[in-house]
């Protein structure tokens, strides 16, 4: 507990820890301790209920985790909602459940750089996730009360696991090992198909794998810690290892893996609730979907990969969690949020110190808002340029907003002011045609290409002439000092 | 029973309520959509399939050439 002492002699407590949360299970905890998770004790049915509470949750402002007891008929809970607020997102990174976006992205921001964080490798005997094990015979019914999520979901879909895979040509190098969320769709009572979009890391080893004829190891993690989870919705460089940014979110501490019991070569978070080992089954495909998908529609059914599943891990009483997604935002949102603003800001503020943040929050980066310092006249442009061409930029980041270094691209409010009061369409709005775009945007249209638009909302610079110059409002002295006391007369 | 979606007449029982008897899962052996006994699948016209879409259908990640 720190003190800061004001100068009309009031005493404001800022509170700060960093709490760690290893599984899920200690994480649920936090939450239900923080008014962040409801219980349903009443028995529910798998469809609709389930899907229908974590909409609800979802629209609510700060809207809780909510963890059914029992799924009729199913022997095990599900929980829903564990990552759908900002306040479960600020208590994922052990900070106040009051913390704001714009803190949260800077806490993260400053975390990101502890990575590289050797993860620590448990033994079998110390590993939670290996409680149980199921080596024939094996049906997901029994282990998981799986469900449909969205009625037009063309069966019961893992929307929230975390799924590890090796390079082929690399098995020893742990650095490429991926730990990445793929939707998982339950064709049978062990097996299941798998969406592996071509530009994702999973289908680089795929095809190394599939060239020689062979399968790919894989292994599905369900119910992990918050932070795990977190990172295999992160896109991040081929080279870098999920888990040793896991350790440094959690602020130094590392992640706690084991190695799978099939696959020498890769390693699942140590006490996750289920782990499903298996093959993704070579070179064969077969009728996926529909699945209700991020962009708040439904993709249509493709021709995808399968798995078999050979082994299957668990702790006792296994929890299923899953998670809702519909017209943003849901609990997806959040998963994509912060951890696809910090990975884009990193790369634009190595070339462009001047950038100050950036907001990449909507719909996976579709939309994308940065504030930077002009250092000269059409700075604002250049900026938008270098966004456009990053990886994840050039497939996904379609609508581009510049604005100044005083406005905060996370509050929404103030960068509709920039928009009414600072741009000229006829110089500031370019469209710029055949490029790169997102299958899943609707809009795109031949599906992966689209235009891209910028829309420069920042004050002219020299050499660009600025005819109509005002003198901007300046709050007055003292205000921060104002928001804390009052914020704290508040609680 | 057919498959709501593509009419295969080949149908598996995938899972049994693993408590009481409540509901049977069921998996068309053809298209793979999967439904509830509990449930009254209610397809779209767009998301209905037949030979012919199938056929049509995107390959995703591609299937890379056999290394000789």
């Amino acid at each position: 507990m720190g003190r800061l002492a004001g100068t009309c002699g009031i005493q404001i407590n800022v509170r700060r820890f960093t709490m760690v949360h290893h599984d899920l299970r200690s994480f649920l905890k936090v939450l239900e301790d923080e008014g962040q998770l409801v219980r349903i004790k009443e028995e529910v049915n798998p469809e609709p209920d389930i899907a229908a509470a974590g909409r609800a949750a979802a629209n609510m402002k700060n809207g809780p985790a909510v963890y059914f007891e029992k799924v009729k008929s199913y022997k095990n809970p599900v929980v829903t909602n564990v990552h759908g607020s900002w306040a479960n997102h600020a208590l994922m990174m052990g900070m106040d459940k009051t913390a704001s976006t714009k803190e949260q992205f800077h806490e993260l921001n400053r975390r990101w750089d502890l990575y590289p964080v050797e993860p620590k490798v448990l033994s079998r005997a110390e590993a939670k996730c290996k409680e149980n094990e199921i080596t024939e015979n094996i049906n997901l019914f029994d282990i998981l009360s799986l469900y449909r999520i969205n009625d037009q979901d063309g069966g019961c879909f893992l929307s929230k696991a975390s799924i590890i895979t090796g390079d082929p040509e690399y098995p020893d190098d742990f650095d490429k090992i991926n730990v990445g969320t793929y939707r998982v769709q339950v064709k049978d009572k062990d097996r299941v198909g798998i969406q592996a979009l071509a530009f994702h890391d999973i289908a680089v080893q795929l095809e190394k794998a599939e060239a020689e004829g062979k399968g790919l190891p894989i292994c599905i993690t369900l119910g992990n810690d918050p932070l795990t989870t977190f990172m295999a919705s992160t896109p991040i460089a081929y080279n870098q290892s999920e888990y040793k940014f896991v350790g440094a979110l959690n602020n130094g501490v590392p992640a706690e893996i084991v190695k799978s019991d099939l696959y020498e070569h890769l390693y699942v978070p140590a006490h996750c609730e289920v782990v499903l080992e298996g093959e993704i089954i070579s070179r064969r495909r077969t009728v996926e979907g529909p699945f209700g998908e991020f962009p708040g529609s439904y993709s249509g059914c493709r021709l995808q990969c399968e798995i078999q599943i050979k082994k299957v891990t668990h702790r006792t009483n296994p929890i299923f969690e899953n998670l809702y997604l519909g017209i943003p935002w849901t609990e997806i949102d959040f998963l994509m949020a912060l951890n696809t603003s910090v990975p884009q800001y990193k790369m634009l503020k190595e070339a462009m110190p001047e950038v100050q943040a950036v907001n990449a929050m909507y719909t996976h980066g579709i939309g994308t808002i940065v504030s930077t310092r002009c250092r000269y006249g059409g700075y604002a442009k250049g900026v938008a340029f270098r966004l456009l061409s990053t990886p994840h930029g050039m497939p996904y980041t379609k609508v581009v907003i510049i604005v100044d270094e005083f406005v905060d691209p996370f509050n929404l409010e103030q960068v509709m002011w920039a928009i009414t009061t600072r741009v000229k369409p006829s110089k500031d709005v370019v469209v710029i045609p055949n490029c790169p775009g997102m299958p899943l945007d609707p809009s795109s249209n031949p599906a992966g290409m689209h235009d891209k638009l910028i829309i420069d909302a920042t004050t002219p610079v020299s050499p660009e002439p600025n005819p109509r110059e005002i003198q901007l409002l300046t709050p007055p002295v003292g205000h921060e000092k104002w928001e804390e006391l009052i914020r704290s007369l508040m609680k | 029973m057919t498959c709501p979606r593509c009419n295969h007449d080949d149908i598996k029982t995938i899972a049994k309520s693993p408590e009481g008897d409540a509901w049977e899962m069921y998996a068309c052996q053809k298209c793979w959509y999967s439904w509830r006994s509990t449930e009254t699948p209610q397809i779209l016209d767009k998301f209905m399939l037949d030979d012919a879409k199938i056929a049509a259908m995107q390959i995703i990640p591609p299937v890379p050439p056999l290394k000789k």
